[in-house]
């Protein structure tokens, strides 16, 4: 993954969300991430973080205002280059999201064996190494509905950060799942940030970042009257 | 773009789309635009002179039918209208002189017009004349019955062009009777002329017919006048008459029987001289057989057959009235009428396939020569693009703090290099102890994105590979392997990661080579090698910078060597927190059938101040004791401490144990109680994972003075992979193998089915208690 260097990575130009699509307050937004920052996005309802973080995924419908990653106006592009840029994306969802037709190990792998030319083994491999540093013996392979959540937890994260996405999107998995994944996750969020990914992680609360609170770039709360800076402190 | 992405989602697809447009589909449409009309003007041309061909072949034909109907009437017409011409001479001629009008006509007639064959002069009185032609062409015969002693004879006259008698004989007339000659008796209780059917003579091969008119002569008597006329000479002149260029034509009566036409001596022989039996055979005449079955449905009129796939055009045309009702067929191959059309469309489909073939060769060059430029386009982007990366590199490298301190890693050299050359792995290798021996200061695997380094590499073991780096070129591998040069470094640097392909940038420094710049797999660019080169000679400063602090470690008297020998505690290397007393018997490796292994990981503890670090080393102390009669109490082989995990074994015997496996699940429960009690009186939640598994596994005391058990195989890797990666703190997680074996005994809860690359499929369950 080429760290992108030519402006921000991603970009809400005083963006407006559609209310009746998304819910979220229809002020205007407007946000930027450099390549390698992590920003929190405070708020504490689950539904309006997923939305927050589709629109940043350019799947939510803008009355005014523009968002971009990677230079890209989500609004200005076609289906097919559309879909190939969210491929760029990692994301792990409050509410668990799996394809209940695939067993775990190819849910997995899904986004990447669709989106790029890596060969089985090759994702296989990263995969099974990033479950191993998320606390899983291995790749999981049965049914989604068979695993505990703790465990589905854990494959969310290795399904956010295989691939080496350039922006993550993360509903935070700490809260409420199991607390040894702290370490890995912070861990691979470092990494993450290290080869040039952006970082956008939504929390309930701010009790959840402290630990990370140094390597945070800014901080954010979703308000009625849209995003609002929170002094770090 | 990532190399591995499917589609650049950066891409503008509407301008490649356009570009697209323009450079390949505007032409090639233009191109089949132009091709397509050139063929519509063909076609047209060739529909349009087809019809003109057409209609100009019905009206050539209906001229050769007009010419052909006029040539049979002139054939015919001195029969029929000289019967009338002759009668009416006869029957105004006194008497006396009706023979001599009759022998004067029918004299003339003969000289003149070829195919009158003879004249015949009956009266109802049974007298009759004839003039006919001799075997010799200048003698004409003339004929009279006569009476001579109660018998009939012929008395023939035989007389010259001049009119003069040349001989006379007589012939008997056998049963001639003129009263039962068809040409006779058809007259009667007519005026009007009649034909009688034709008919053939074999020895003279003529065939022949007779039209006949009766009239009263001056003395009241009834008088036929009959004429012969041969078909022969009608046969003969449709045979050389042209009708296009291999056209014929033919003439068959009412009843189908061939009058005249080509061949006609033949079609006589083949019917045994039978008339009757000359009709249209399909076999010979295929096409005037089809078109005499046309005319029979359609009647007169131009008719299109087609014959073996030829297409051919048959006319039926009517006969004057005294024809007898006779069908002039002409077939002609519709062809040789529209050869010079279809000569001339074939011409002009020549010519527009020659337009075609040079506009779609035009279309293409143009075409080659867009996609030409395109491909420059790209190269020279590709080339900025690469250069302006090389500045970036350079630029990364140049504001790199302490880029020539050696004591700081070269880390954005080789990542530089790698992200510059799109190499696998790039690293930096220096040359110690006078070149005997090289040292990677950095590799950077572009794809882990990770650093390592520190390795050395011998001259004695890669003799031709420091030889090679020491000529001080550079040099390009493509397959490693296959080099002698490069085959041993292949074997122990690159096989690792499977790379085959090798670029080698020696280093120089003040004193000659100093080391090199090794690439794996990258992408080989003649430009790159200004980066490389400006990447080697940082590399040669640092490691000259590194040269002037390298001391001889075998150099007596070092003061950090003698002061370390003198001043640090005797090393110890047990690392055994119990083992069974019958280790000490154990000699060389071991390959042991049924190891039980359970692994105890903790996690690092985190601790401030060395009040917390006393209370912490307690604790573990504590914990230990603790393992410890636990491993003597369930008889356990060996109990290992290694960092911050511990590792109890059961089974090591010669003999395979049987209840190995229960006694050491039993120590992992009980230890899991104690450590759970222990951690709860100091106010600590669990810190700990166990992973178990049980199987195969090798071992054996190593190390002199003292020997250290130590045990290896899957069996350990997966007992330590279930510690490693427990649902939970506390839990026991085993793998399917010892589920296998225990579950009649234990409580077991299923956690699922996990891949790992090289141990497979396997299942996993955390053990809950026993039962």
């Amino acid at each position: 993954m080429d760290t992108y260097t030519a402006g921000p990575l991603l970009e809400l130009n005083k963006a407006v969300p559609s209310f009746e699509e998304s819910g979220l307050p229809p002020r205007p937004m407007s946000l930027r991430l450099m390549a390698g920052d992590c920003v929190v996005v405070e708020e504490r309802a689950p539904q309006r973080a997923t939305m927050f973080a589709d629109l940043c995924s350019g799947l939510v419908p803008l009355d005014a205002g523009q968002v971009s990653f990677m230079g890209l106006d989500w609004a200005d592009m076609k289906d097919r280059q559309l879909n190939a840029l969210r491929g760029r994306i990692g994301r792990i969802g409050k509410r668990p999201s799996w394809p209940g037709f695939v067993p775990m190990h190819l849910a997995i792998m899904l986004q990447q064996l669709h989106h790029t030319t890596r060969t089985q083994d090759d994702l296989l491999a990263e995969a099974a190494r990033l479950a191993a540093s998320f606390g899983l013996p291995g790749l999981p392979t049965q049914a989604p509905d068979r695993m505990s959540d703790a465990d589905l937890c854990r494959a969310a994260c290795v399904r956010a950060f295989l691939g080496r996405p350039h922006l993550l999107l993360l509903e935070d998995p700490l809260e409420g799942g199991p607390p040894e994944l702290a370490n890995p996750f912070l861990e691979a969020l470092t990494e993450a940030r290290d080869r040039g990914a952006g970082i956008i992680w939504l929390v309930r609360n701010a009790a959840v970042w402290q630990r990370y609170r140094m390597g945070v770039t800014a901080t954010w709360r979703l308000a009625d009257d849209g995003l609002a800076a929170v002094r770090m402190g | 773009m990532s190399s591995e992405e499917i589609i650049d989602p950066t891409a503008q697809n509407e301008v490649g789309m356009r570009k697209a447009l323009f450079h390949l589909a505007l032409p090639f449409g233009l191109t089949i635009l132009a091709v397509g009309a050139i063929a519509w003007v063909g076609l047209s041309s060739y529909r349009t002179t087809r019809e003109g061909v057409t209609r100009l072949t019905q009206q050539l034909v209906e001229a050769v039918q007009s010419y052909i109907v006029q040539e049979v009437g002139d054939y015919i017409l001195p029969a029929a209208a000289g019967n009338q011409i002759a009668s009416g001479m006869i029957e105004h001629a006194p008497v006396q002189v009706q023979d001599k009008v009759f022998y004067s006509y029918a004299g003339t007639m003969l000289r003149k017009i070829p195919q009158l064959q003879s004249f015949y002069l009956g009266g109802e009185d049974g007298s009759l004349r004839l003039v006919t032609r001799s075997s010799d062409p200048d003698l004409l015969d003339h004929e009279v019955l006569i009476v001579k002693n109660g018998h009939e004879y012929f008395h023939h006259e035989l007389y010259n062009l001049k009119g003069q008698k040349v001989s006379e004989h007589d012939e008997d007339a056998g049963t001639y009777n003129l009263h039962t000659r068809p040409w006779f008796t058809s007259t009667k209780g007519s005026s009007e002329i009649k034909w009688t059917q034709p008919y053939l003579f074999a020895d003279s091969k003529q065939f022949v017919m007779t039209s006949s008119l009766r009239f009263k002569g001056a003395d009241g008597n009834e008088l036929v006048f009959a004429t012969n006329i041969s078909l022969n000479e009608l046969s003969s002149y449709l045979d050389h008459i042209k009708i296009g260029q291999t056209g014929s034509a033919m003439i068959v009566d009412s009843q189908g029987r061939i009058m005249a036409g080509r061949n006609l001596d033949q079609k006589a022989r083949a019917a045994h001289w039978n008339p009757d039996n000359m009709r249209i055979d399909p076999k010979d005449e295929p096409v005037f057989a089809l078109g005499y079955d046309h005319y029979r449905v359609q009647g007169f009129g131009v008719h299109s057959v087609t014959w073996n796939g030829r297409r051919y055009i048959v006319m039926a045309s009517a006969l004057p009235r005294y024809s007898q009702g006779w069908v002039l067929l002409i077939a002609v191959p519709e062809k040789d009428m529209a050869s010079f059309a279809q000569q001339s469309s074939r011409q002009s489909l020549q010519f527009a396939g020659i337009i075609i073939v040079f506009s779609a060769l035009l279309g293409g060059l143009f075409i080659r020569q867009v996609r030409r430029t395109d491909r420059g386009v790209r190269a020279l982007q590709q080339q900025e693009q690469q250069v302006e990366q090389e500045s970036a590199a350079a630029r990364q490298v140049a504001v790199s703090p302490g880029l020539f301190d050696p004591t700081i890693e070269p880390l954005v050299l080789t990542e530089q290099l790698a992200l510059v050359t799109d190499c696998r792995r790039a690293s930096l290798w220096r040359f110690l102890h006078d070149g005997a021996a090289m040292v990677c200061e950095d590799s950077y695997d572009h794809q882990q994105d990770t650093h390592t380094g520190g390795f050395e590499m011998g001259r004695a073991e890669l003799n031709s590979f420091f030889s090679a780096i020491d000529e001080g070129t550079s040099f390009t591998v493509i397959n490693a392997a296959a080099d002698e040069r490069t085959s041993r470094f292949e074997r122990l640097v690159m096989r690792e990661i499977g790379t085959t392909m090798l670029a080698v940038f020696p280093v120089h420094g003040p004193r000659g080579i100093a080391g090199m710049v090794a690439l794996e797999n990258p992408r080989v660019l003649e430009h790159q090698q200004y980066f490389v080169d400006i990447v080697s000679a940082v590399a040669g400063m640092r490691f000259a910078a590194m040269g002037g602090g390298e001391k001889d470690p075998s150099q007596h008297g070092n003061p950090l060597i003698t002061q370390a020998s003198r001043t640090l505690p005797p090393l110890l290397t047990d690392n055994m927190l119990m083992h069974t007393a019958g280790m000490g018997g154990l000699t060389g490796a071991n390959v042991y059938n049924a190891v039980a292994v359970l692994i105890i990981s903790f996690s690092d503890p985190e601790v401030e101040g060395a009040q917390e670090t006393e209370a912490l080393i307690s604790l573990i102390d504590q914990l230990a004791t603790h393992v410890q009669s636990i491993a003597l109490e369930q008889q356990l082989f060996a109990v290992e401490v290694a960092g911050h995990r511990m590792i109890c074994m059961a089974g090591c015997g010669k003999e395979e144990d049987p209840t190995a496996l229960s006694r050491l699940a039993d120590a992992a429960l009980k230890m899991r109680e104690t450590f759970m009690g222990a951690l709860a009186a100091v106010d600590l939640e669990p810190v700990f994972t166990m992973g178990m598994d049980y199987g195969p596994a090798f071992g054996g005391l190593v190390g002199q003075a003292p020997q250290v058990f130590n045990l290896w195989g899957q069996t350990v890797s997966l007992a330590e992979l279930m510690a490693e990666g427990a649902s939970d703190p506390g839990v026991i997680q085993v793998t399917e193998r010892v589920y296998a074996t225990l579950r009649d005994r234990y409580l077991f809860r299923s956690r699922g089915t996990f891949f790992t690359p090289h141990l497979g499929l396997g299942r996993a369950y955390t053990l809950a208690a026993s039962r």
